[in-house]
């Protein structure tokens, strides 16, 4: 059953045009120049820092740099990050 | 972000964290459900953030399962603000006296002003207001509208011909407009005294002149009663002759009363029915938001039978403000229903008197009824129609001024 849901999302976001993010259960990251980070879908925080936000996603984390960041809201499968960003890096889990 | 909106009025609490990494602690209440913003790292084992008051329960149950330690550092938003200011008693007691007494002080009558009348009728304007209960430091709440203050002081006080009332704010501004009576001018010169009404003359007094009618002469409108134009005597036609053109003219006076006739038509039902305010009466107070009602004096209903309802509304007024509240004066009059029932001869009596009075008002003051009689009677849907004959006394003569010839 996963496996055909594995086969089956890719071919729906490039045939059906559906936001790849909610069938591939892919993190969401919006940017705001360099001074907000908006990301959606994600797993959990596994470490936060003034200059280091490491978020679980499915298939690995998420690491921010920057300095000076403050988490402005962290809800469930939100968060904003604020401060000045300078990498966007994936680490595969 | 809808999660944490309006935080401000529902409070929110900034908390410290320590202990090892810290951030996990947040991630924890935010897998619960508890929403967090404001996150800083404060030191490699210190992190704060604020969260929602109502969510303190949470966050301390959240605690207890982990070793972190929690000190609660800042508070924010209306409900502290609140307490902040109750617990202060003499400034939410000052405040609510200053309120009120704005309020008080906004709804006494500070001023009334008079313009365009003259001295005498202002103070009497003035005496009649103060029995109306209008006048500097009253409390206007309970004042009767402008329209109807209108209409009491041209009927009470005779002077005026009109007057207009307006209230502005604290203030009522009257003015008024006097009567001036207008005195008729007596016709001078020569002059004929010429009848008015057809009639039978009964009394002639001729102070000047030369009447031209005799008692129980029949007159018409227009007919010469006393003749200003006076010719010189003379017994022989030739004397008459020679005099001719000679004729003296002078100013007529005199009083010839007459008996006129009227005839007048008059209904009067057998049976009337009237309303009587017994005195018995009984005041409400009550504060009306909108279409809602407050009752703040005046309980129960009067044990009256009938009840005739005087409603009165005031707006309460904050400076120059009104006040979406209204004062309302209601004033319950017990009355009672009377009946009358007349018998036929009653009715024409009745009738005979109204008729009277109806006719008396219609002609000169000094008119004399002498006698009626009932030309026709009928009764019909339970009204007794009556037409009389009237014979009335009175002065006929009216001043009619001779153009020169």
């Amino acid at each position: 059953m996963k496996s055909l849901h594995q086969r089956i999302g890719p071919w729906l976001t490039k045939y059906l045009a559906l936001p790849s993010d909610v069938i591939l259960e892919l993190p969401r990251i919006t940017m705001i120049g360099q001074i907000h980070v908006y990301i959606e879908n994600h797993q959990g925080l596994v470490t936060y820092s003034e200059t280091e936000l490491k978020l679980k996603t499915k298939k690995g984390f998420i690491q921010i740099l920057g300095s000076s960041f403050v988490l402005k809201t962290m809800l469930p499968e939100e968060i904003l990050l604020e401060g000045n960003i300078t990498e966007v890096k994936f680490l595969p889990g | 972000m809808k999660k944490i909106q309006g935080s401000y009025i529902t409070g929110s609490v900034t908390i410290l964290v320590t202990g090892h990494k810290p951030e996990l602690f947040f991630q924890k209440c935010v897998k619960r459900g508890v929403p967090v913003w404001d996150i800083k790292k404060q030191g490699k084992t210190e992190c704060s953030g604020k969260v929602r008051l109502h969510d303190i329960k949470n966050i301390k149950r959240i605690r207890r399962e982990t070793n972190y330690k929690i000190a609660f550092i800042d508070k924010s938003g209306t409900p502290f603000l609140l307490k902040r200011i109750t617990r202060r008693k003499e400034i939410v007691f000052g405040l609510l006296i200053s309120i009120l007494l704005i309020i008080f002080l906004s709804n006494i009558i500070w001023e009334v002003k008079i313009t365009s009348v003259s001295k005498d009728t202002e103070k009497k304007i003035v005496k009649q207001l103060n029995n109306y209960g209008v006048h500097p430091g009253a409390w206007s709440l309970s004042q009767a509208p402008p329209s109807v203050l209108q209409q009491k002081l041209v009927n009470d006080i005779p002077e005026l011909l009109w007057i207009g009332v307006s209230k502005k704010g604290t203030t009522y501004y009257l003015e008024g407009v006097e009567k001036s009576i207008v005195k008729e001018k007596e016709v001078q010169g020569p002059r004929n005294l010429v009848a008015t009404k057809k009639g039978v003359i009964k009394n002639m007094y001729v102070s000047k002149g030369l009447s031209k009618v005799r008692v129980n002469d029949y007159v018409e409108p227009g007919d010469i009663l006393v003749s200003g134009k006076i010719d010189p005597a003379g017994e022989s036609e030739s004397d008459k002759k020679k005099n001719e053109g000679k004729s003296k003219y002078v100013t007529a006076e005199g009083e010839i009363i007459a008996e006129t006739w009227y005839k007048t038509e008059v209904t009067v039902p057998l049976n009337a029915n009237f309303e009587l305010l017994t005195g018995e009466k009984e005041k409400k107070y009550s504060l009306k938001f909108g279409d809602f009602k407050v009752p703040i004096w005046g309980f129960g209903e009067p044990e009256y039978e009938n009840i005739h309802k005087e409603i009165n509304e005031n707006p309460i007024n904050f400076f120059k403000w009104e006040l979406p509240i209204n004062f309302v004066e209601t004033t319950l009059n017990e009355k009672t229903y009377n009946k009358v029932k007349r018998t036929k001869e009653e009715a024409i009596n009745v009738g005979i008197k109204q008729a009277k009075s109806e006719l008396l008002l219609r002609l000169e003051p000094d008119a004399k009824i002498i006698s009626e009689k009932i030309l026709q009677e009928t009764t019909e849907n339970g009204k007794v129609k009556l037409i009389l004959y009237m014979m009335v006394e009175e002065d006929i003569a009216r001043a009619d001024p001779i153009q020169g010839d």
